[in-house]
């Protein structure tokens, strides 16, 4: 049972960071471009493509 | 911007509602694959671990390589070549070398009990390892410093070469007979030899897992669009700084529009 529990215990905690992860990011790069936008005319940019 | 907000908020729903189905999809897979469904005949328990490998090594195979090595083509192809489609591959592969690698160390926690090693150097396995390697070795080619559309090029030709692994894991448990077995769902006669509450269980996992990959690939493709954005408004920043020290205001007309672009004067 134990190489059960490590099989879905691996699969779902790297899944799960690695999403977290990237929603951090993701919301990161957002504020950063949105803030530049705002300072320098940039606004229009953080329209995704 | 007013007319692409609404449409950028539309689509982050869409995507949100992709990665939450998938997580509750996973977590139902997850219930069921360990306390509903009943032990297998032959393998006992460890048949458990299969509601989560397959449905990993078909994304990180077929879904995450498959999608790369075509946005790959279409950015190569000059009548559909677009930026989106380098974006697309590299955001596939990204994703698609954490599902290769799931792959591996699941299908090693299943081997080591079942065969008895952790590691083999079977048909099957060294092929996805090989595939791992090149997924590597693909991001790594996208880091080494040039312009984004030799970058492009660059990457889309690796991509496409490093495909031709794909057909070889499929296969090579066809054509090796090697410690893998052979293909249970996508077997020659398309004919699953699985059934009851397993094969749904399977399946579930499968679309579960699928709409898990594609939300994390929505998310790795917004990221990609942000940097170039990002990376596009440090440079205008440089340069509006640039043209500061030379006490000139960014957007006074030129004096002679036929002197081609200014050039900042230094104090």
């Amino acid at each position: 049972m134990s190489y059960i529990a490590a099989g879905y215990a691996t699969a779902l905690s790297v899944l799960f960071s690695y999403g977290v992860a990237l929603t951090a990011r993701r919301r990161r790069l957002e504020r950063a471009v949105m803030g530049a936008g705002e300072d320098g005319g940039a606004e229009t940019r953080a329209a995704p493509r | 911007m007013s007319a692409a907000l609404p449409w950028t908020r539309r689509r982050a729903t869409v995507v949100r509602a992709v990665g939450v189905v998938g997580v509750v999809g996973t977590a139902l897979t997850v219930w069921l694959g360990l306390w509903v469904t009943s032990p297998d005949k032959v393998q006992g328990d460890l048949v458990r671990l299969v509601y989560l490998h397959p449905p990993i090594a078909w994304v990180a195979l077929y879904l995450a390589f498959g999608t790369a090595a075509l946005s790959s083509v279409l950015w190569l192809w000059p009548r559909t070549r677009s930026m989106f489609w380098d974006r697309l591959a590299v955001s596939a592969m990204e994703v698609g070398v954490v599902f290769t690698a799931l792959t591996l160390v699941t299908g090693t926690l299943w081997g080591r009990p079942t065969w008895g090693v952790w590691w083999a150097w079977d048909a099957r396995l060294t092929s996805t390892a090989l595939l791992l390697v090149l997924q590597l070795g693909y991001l790594a080619l996208r880091r080494v410093p040039t312009d984004p559309q030799a970058r492009a090029r660059r990457s889309a030709i690796a991509a496409v070469i490093t495909a031709v692994d794909v057909p070889i894991v499929h296969f090579s448990v066809n054509w090796w007979h090697t410690l893998h077995q052979d293909a249970t769902v996508l077997n020659a006669n398309l004919s699953p030899t699985i059934h009851g509450s397993m094969a749904w269980t399977l399946l579930l996992g499968f679309v579960s897992i699928t709409l898990v990959f594609l939300w994390l690939l929505a998310e790795r493709y917004r990221i990609e669009v942000l940097s170039d954005d990002a990376a596009e408004t440090s440079f205008e920043s440089a340069l509006a700084e640039r043209w500061a020290e030379g006490g000139v205001a960014v957007d006074e007309p030129l004096a002679d529009p036929e002197a081609g672009p200014r050039q900042p004067v230094r104090s």
